[in-house]
């Protein structure tokens, strides 16, 4: 049985970003059918720099699907990092109080996602894009699942920790792809990417792997020993899809 | 019937539903998408505006717009929704004519940096675009007001709220970004509708009354700001009170 | 007529395949590269050069002749003629007026914004029964005040003219003037209309029966002046699924059973039903004129009774 927290760490093999240090034997997991659509992130990239060719640079207008899915992507991610940062915010003062060795691991994970969310708060408004309108909603279920996941123990909140960032690993992967599809259609149709899209997508994949690296720190922090495991991280994982389903419409 | 294509509809008209209420992406690299109307639309409806003035948003003005663009009489049946097609072209072309002009109008509010003051200054703006058809703005809000009309209408106020606050430099990503649209919304139709009955120079009374409604519904969600801030800091002195204690939260 | 159980078979085959994929814009109506015997062209009373051997359909029967279709739909139409509005009424509880009424008071016939008006030519195809031509000619001489308009109704069914020629006797003489009729094929008009000619082209719960539409939309586009306007009131696709499923059963179970008791003739009604079924939907009909070279406002049409029917309109451009 594939235990869940290898599946983003092989998303992330399959589209590098950036070298990124992976033991050998978790290495060797790679299950290529299951995720053969990622793939494709390979050649877009190894593709990307012969596109100085020196035809004119002429961009397509985005179609309305296509300005249907940026929008609803970038407000799913600023709700995502607002909940990501309230989980820790939540989580930090029960949890450092129990175990101080673990105030410097919490600082850094709650600063990098301070800065995603930032960043996002910055897209959004640039953009035009309206926030989640459910924002309030989202605001007391993620303080209320930080708070009480680190009343119930380290290992419970580093199993949270773990189920939020494969679920969220899973999510910015999937926008990458459709990412790409999108580049990759404009460029057979002979049209250029912008850098817009081209720092976007630096901007999703460096913060996908930021939120894989929470993951390996929650893994390390035996988020596997919580009780009953199987039962937090499947909660979880649901509460996480649901409410990136609602965020995407709402 | 096929259950597919039952569904197929299904989706199409939840889609729909939902790209009403979404507001869409907008691309700095990429040309902006079309407008809503095309071509011939534009030539008929630039030259019926015209009319405007002297004939109100009528079929009258459509018809007289369609013969000096060199259409026939019955080309204006290409607006199925008649005149209320007239007044949309105003709030389209009026609202587009705000980017344009962003430099010139905030540039006496360069001082103060406030977005308030700078979403005043753009609310004045676009009211003062009303001017020229201010006596036939009655009659038009009787057509928007018609039920078929009314999405149509309160979508087109939603995006020049929207496009005030944009334009403003707000940069509010929570629930105010909602509140703040809303009430401009709300003062805007009102100010709208008082500019109707406006005689005073230079429509001097709609701007003092204006300035009183923003200035009210800023003195108010700054009152719901400061209970929220009370309320969560009252709140979190409370359990870092009972943590003090030991107990383990 | 129709035999009944071929009907029936036919019935159930279209049930089964989703109806949209036969649709296609392309597709549509005719498939002129099967190169068929032409057995259907020899008993064609109308000798139409480019259709005896292209096929369309017959409510839901496939792979007849264009001219096959024209003949039988002309069948239909001679043998409800005579009580065809009274069961319009009963078909539709009454509504087909007011959907009439309110297609003719939006194309707004004989409005001019010139001082005199100015004069209007208009076609009212498939118009046998003068349901839309008299509230033209009604629109035009007493709303607008304006008699300087001309209205010929077209049909290709004599019978249906018979009954519309009747009707216009009890109109007033001023209008009568100014109403003509002819006998003619909407998908090849008479060299009497001339090209560039007219102001407005309507067809009401008529173009469903057309044996080739595109051809009958170049056609209109053909006549029509640059900016004259082609406007088009026919049955459409129900949006709403719960609707659309009662309308359904209602028009399937219903419809052909009063007509069996009211008409007697429950073949041509159930041919009405499936016609009904078979029309593309707003979208695509849209494409389709889009496709003849008008151009569209808006959405491109207007729906009635949550899609029970729809007004479609196009512009030919300057």
């Amino acid at each position: 049985m594939p235990p869940p927290r290898d599946l983003p760490r092989v998303l992330r093999t399959l589209c590098p970003a950036r070298p990124h240090v992976l033991s050998p034997a978790r290495n060797a997991f790679l299950s290529m059918t299951t995720f053969a659509p990622s793939r494709r992130c390979i050649a877009t990239t190894a593709a990307a720099p012969n596109n100085a060719a020196p035809s004119t640079p002429k961009r397509k207008p985005l179609t309305k699907e296509q300005r249907d899915f940026l929008s609803s992507a970038l407000r799913v991610n600023q709700t995502g990092e607002l909940a990501a940062t309230l989980i820790y915010t939540a989580q930090t003062p029960p949890l450092v109080n129990a175990h101080p060795h673990l105030r410097p691991l919490m600082a850094h994970m709650y600063e990098q996602e301070a800065g995603h969310l930032r960043t996002f708060n910055s897209l959004i408004t640039k953009h035009r894009v309206r926030p989640t309108a459910l924002y309030p909603l989202w605001s007391v279920a993620a303080t209320a699942l930080g708070w009480s996941t680190a009343l119930m123990g380290r290992e419970a909140a580093m199993a949270c920790t773990e189920a939020v960032e494969t679920e969220i690993g899973e999510h910015y992967n999937n926008q990458i792809r459709t990412l790409l599809e999108m580049f990759e259609q404009w460029e057979a149709e002979g049209y250029e990417v912008g850098d817009e899209f081209r720092d976007l997508i630096g901007t999703l994949r460096r913060i996908r792997d930021e939120e894989l690296e929470h993951l390996d720190h929650a893994v390390e922090h035996d988020a596997k020993e919580a009780r009953p495991y199987w039962l937090l991280t499947s909660i979880i994982r649901a509460g996480c899809r649901g409410a990136i389903w609602t965020s995407e419409r709402v | 019937m096929a259950p597919s294509r039952a569904l197929a509809r299904l989706t199409l008209l939840r889609r729909a539903q939902q790209t009403a209420l979404r507001r869409p992406y907008h691309s700095y690299d990429h040309p902006a998408p079309t407008g809503i109307f095309n071509a011939h639309e534009q030539a008929i409806l630039s030259a019926a505006y015209k009319h405007v003035p002297e004939h109100g948003f009528t079929a009258q003005s459509l018809s007289l717009g369609a013969r000096d663009a060199g259409y026939l009489d019955v080309s204006t049946n290409l607006f199925s929704e008649g005149p209320f097609s007239l007044i949309r072209y105003h709030l389209v072309t009026q609202r587009e004519a705000l980017a344009p002009r962003r430099e010139a109008i905030l540039a006496d509010v360069t001082a103060s940096t406030a977005v308030p003051a700078r979403v005043e200054r753009l609310t004045w703006e676009r009211l003062l675009g009303n001017r020229d058809v201010n006596h036939r703005w009655q009659e038009a809000l009787a057509i928007m007001a018609q039920p078929s009309h009314v999405p149509a209408s309160l979508h087109e106020l939603a995006l020049l709220a929207d496009e005030i606050h944009f334009l403003a430099g707000d940069t509010s990503v929570d629930p105010s970004w909602y509140t703040k649209r809303g009430g401009l919304s709300m003062i805007y139709a009102s100010s709208e509708l008082f500019m109707t009955n406006d005689r005073s120079p230079g429509f001097g009374n709609t701007r003092a009354f204006l300035q009183r409604r923003l200035a009210e519904a800023g003195s108010l969600s700054g009152a719901v700001g400061s209970v929220t801030q009370w309320l969560g800091f009252t709140a979190s002195a409370g359990v870092n009170v009972l943590r003090s204690k030991g107990v383990r939260i | 007529m129709v035999a009944r159980p071929a009907l029936r078979a036919a019935t159930r085959i279209a049930r089964r395949q989703p109806v949209a994929s036969t649709y296609s814009s392309h597709n549509f109506c005719t498939s002129t590269p099967t190169l068929r015997p032409s057995t259907a062209s020899s008993s064609s009373t109308r000798d139409s050069s480019n259709g005896s051997t292209r096929t369309t359909h017959f409510g839901f029967q496939d792979g007849i002749s264009e001219s096959e279709k024209t003949e039988r739909v002309a069948g239909v139409f001679h043998s409800v003629a005579e009580s065809y509005d009274r069961m319009n009424d009963l078909m539709s509880f009454g509504w087909h007026r007011i959907w009439k009424d309110h297609f003719v008071s939006s194309l707004n016939p004989g409005y001019s914004s010139s001082i005199p008006p100015k004069p209007q030519r208009i076609l009212d195809v498939a118009g046998g029964t003068g349901d839309i031509a008299f509230r033209m000619l009604n629109q035009s001489h007493v709303v607008n005040a304006n008699p300087n308009i001309h209205i010929t109704i077209s049909d290709i069914n004599p019978s249906m003219l018979a009954v519309g020629k009747q009707r216009s006797l009890s109109l007033p003489a001023a209008q009568q003037a100014t109403l003509s009729f002819l006998e003619a094929d909407a998908t090849q008009l008479p060299a009497t209309i001339a090209p560039d000619s007219l102001d407005l082209y309507t067809v009401a719960f008529g173009i469903r029966n057309f044996a080739n539409i595109p051809a009958a939309l170049a056609e209109a586009h053909r006549v029509l002046k640059p900016g004259g306007v082609f406007a088009c009131l026919e049955f459409s696709k129900v949006g709403n699924p719960v609707f659309d499923a009662v309308y359904k059963r209602w028009s399937f179970s219903a419809i052909p059973l009063i007509g069996q008791l009211v008409a007697g003739d429950r073949d041509s009604y159930q041919y009405l039903v499936e016609s009904i079924e078979r029309f593309p939907s707003q979208d695509e009909f849209r494409g389709l004129i889009e496709d003849a070279g008008f151009v569209v406002g808006g959405k491109g049409y207007e729906d009635l009774t949550l899609g029970v029917a729809a007004i479609h309109k196009g512009m030919k451009p300057l």
